[in-house]
């Protein structure tokens, strides 16, 4: 087990970071970052001076996979200090590297990509589109679900994942800060288990939308959100795991029902669809599909084709 | 009525992606690419939802062919009788 990462205050920051200190933040954090963080800030990570003691990320998932590749390949004594401009992805916290290679999603997993700290600034999240906020949510939502019902969570994860649900489910689906925290804490228990088949479909799917539909915004938190509940109703009908863990931990599944319908999105879901028909057997092969809560099966694709999930 | 040995080899060729044809009660763990650490979770996860059984970790990890998993779905009251 790790200790890392450490959760630092802005100021915190100030005082622990070794210095020289470079930053690279995300075009769309960029003004908040230079406001905020008075060090030298880089557009790219290879514009970074190779004598930096700690690099500053800011921004989404996608940045911060990079920043902790980059740290590992070119400066790994160096500290690597994580500032999330949404939560949900909980890339702050994890050991995983999430990268394309030729249109296929491809992970690294070491406890030496998790970064030393990570730093809520409160600030980057006044600009933050309501839609991806809200995506944000379900993906930290599918986090928690996937992980506490994981074949491979224990019993302490269990707990924790009982607990965090229980939590989410008195925080709006909207741009509220305490996400930060619940999302960090769903990856850490996701990625401490596992997750399954809405991961499974996520991934298998996220290049080809992208792909296909490049203006509709497709992006990992988005599929994660409306598969959610597809998924778990799919699993209901073979599985009575979540029903069982929801009873024993005391949590209201109406209410966590009503949560993944907010988060479902009907229109989106019919233009995922025809994709998901189409790359069925790769979902099915996916090793995140194959660590599923409930068995799935070649025939389910048939569920999602014909229910509705209005 | 489907019985256990066509709901285990159904079940199997799932959660392997099997073909129907390379099914066999004789099938052992060698033979099946699919048949790995995940392929052994996804397993577990199948029988436990067809059968009501939960393999115990030593259990799943020792198996090494079909017959195995119905030598110890049969220890626990499940029968293969055909």
């Amino acid at each position: 087990m790790t200790d890392k990462p450490q959760s630092w205050s802005l100021d915190e920051l100030q005082q622990k970071a070794e210095r020289p200190i470079a930053v690279v933040a995300s075009p769309s954090t960029a003004s908040v970052a230079r406001e905020l963080l008075p060090y030298p800030h880089y557009s790219t990570f290879d514009a970074i001076p190779q004598d930096t003691a700690a690099l500053v990320v800011v921004g989404g998932g996608a940045l911060m996979d990079a920043a902790k590749m980059y740290k590992h390949q070119h400066l790994p004594s160096s500290q690597l200090v994580a500032i999330p401009s949404l939560w949900g992805s909980g890339a702050e916290v994890s050991p995983v590297v999430v990268s394309t290679e030729n249109g296929k999603k491809e992970f690294a997993v070491d406890d030496a990509f998790i970064p030393d700290a990570w730093v809520i600034l409160p600030d980057l999240v006044k600009a933050l589109p309501e839609h991806l906020a809200h995506y944000g949510c379900g993906d930290a939502w599918s986090h928690v679900l996937e992980g506490a019902l994981s074949p491979l969570a224990s019993e302490e994860l269990r707990n924790e994942g009982a607990l965090l649900i229980k939590e989410m489910l008195t925080t709006k689906l909207s741009k509220d800060i305490a996400w930060f925290e619940l999302s960090a804490r769903a990856c850490r228990l996701q990625s401490s288990s596992s997750v399954g088949l809405i991961h499974g479909i996520a991934h298998a799917l996220e290049p080809t939308l992208r792909k296909a539909h490049p203006d509709d915004g497709w992006g990992h938190a988005k599929l994660c959100s409306i598969l959610i509940l597809p998924v778990m109703k799919l699993c209901q009908q073979s599985s009575s795991k979540w029903s069982d863990f929801a009873k024993a931990q005391s949590i209201d599944q109406q209410q966590a029902e009503g949560v993944w319908t907010s988060l479902f999105d009907q229109e989106a879901f019919q233009q995922l669809l025809p994709h998901l028909e189409a790359n069925w057997l790769s979902v099915l092969r996916n090793p995140l599909t194959r660590t599923n809560h409930a068995m799935v099966r070649r025939k389910d694709i048939q569920f999602f084709l014909a229910e509705d999930f209005t | 009525m489907v019985n256990n040995i066509d709901k285990l080899s159904e079940l199997l060729t799932e959660v392997f992606l099997l073909e129907p044809e390379e099914f066999s009660l004789e099938l052992k763990r060698a033979d099946v690419e699919t048949w790995d650490s995940l392929g052994i979770v996804a397993m577990a996860v199948g029988i436990k939802d067809e059968f009501g059984y939960h393999f115990t970790p030593e259990e799943a990890t020792s198996i090494e062919s079909v017959q195995d998993i119905i030598t110890i779905l049969t220890s626990k009251g499940i029968t293969f009788d055909g």
